[in-house]
């Protein structure tokens, strides 16, 4: 069974964004351990995510279901004048994972970033 | 005319099981040449379809899921048989993917994945009890015209 390991870091953009590096695999076997993370740091104050899924080789429907719960925990509201959320964003996504993405259309309501510094400075 | 070789996998239904079957269709995707994106496809419709045999079908009791794996020219061609509940996919509500994330239930990703990452996915219940699932992924193999060069 595969485990996902996280890295939490606090970056300093216009407001403070908490950084959660995922490594791993996020299946229907470890996609609630993203989720707890994620509400652990929200429970601690965190209101702006950045996702760096650029340790996640595979992201299968799961996943999505992960992130999806940790936009409405983060209690979005868009960014004026768009769809996209202001509090959740994405970094860094594995050509496979960005198809997904895609597919799913999650890209419609998530910026996704391939530079970190860029990612932080957006929120 | 030498015969296309087949590859079988048969392990105990489980969430915890879904990397190793991964594992084998990134292996025998390797082995049949299968362009990368296809592998990726093919590696994400067969987590999904195994997913649903744990959780819709087995209910996360003990089962059987055994996977067959095969090309054909340049198709590959994947099998997946349990013996749990028969499963009707039609049943399942597509995800409202022009609905605002936040608006939108959760669920039917599965199958929706299923269905774009493949050309033909069909859901079949076997006599005397179970399922079949048929997936064909076309045109993903570099089929050999070395003959052609010389």
């Amino acid at each position: 069974m595969t485990t996902l390991n996280f890295m939490v870091g606090q970056e300093q953009g216009n407001v403070p964004v908490t950084v959660l590096r995922v490594e791993g695999d996020i299946d229907a076997a470890t996609h609630k351990s993203l989720h707890d993370k994620a509400a652990e740091i929200i429970e601690a104050g965190s209101t702006h995510i950045l996702l760096d899924l650029g340790g996640v080789n595979y992201m299968g429907s799961a996943g999505f279901r992960a992130i999806h719960a940790i936009s409405n925990m983060l209690n979005d509201g868009d960014t004026p004048g768009t769809m996209k959320s202001a509090h959740l964003k994405l970094l860094s996504p594995t050509d496979a994972v960005a198809r997904v993405i895609k597919t799913l259309g999650f890209d419609v309501y998530l910026d996704i970033y391939q530079d970190r510094g860029e990612a932080i400075n957006s929120f | 005319m030498s015969e296309e070789p087949v590859f079988d996998l048969s392990v105990k239904a489980s969430l915890e099981n879904l990397q190793e079957i991964r594992l084998f269709i990134e292996r025998v995707g390797a082995f049949l040449v299968v362009n990368e994106s296809a592998l990726d496809d093919l590696r994400l419709a067969v987590d999904e379809a195994v997913t649903n045999v744990v959780i819709h079908g087995y209910k996360e009791t003990e089962g059987i899921v055994e996977l067959h794996m095969h090309a054909e020219g340049d198709a590959v061609f994947i099998r997946i048989r349990d013996r749990a509940a028969s499963f009707d996919p039609s049943q399942v509500k597509a995800p409202q993917l022009d609905t605002e994330l936040k608006d939108r239930p959760f669920g039917g990703m599965g199958i929706f994945l299923i269905r774009k990452m493949t050309d033909e996915a069909e859901f079949l219940p076997l006599p005397g009890g179970g399922n079949e699932i048929r997936l064909v992924k076309r045109g993903v193999i570099q089929t050999d015209t070395s003959d052609s060069l010389v």
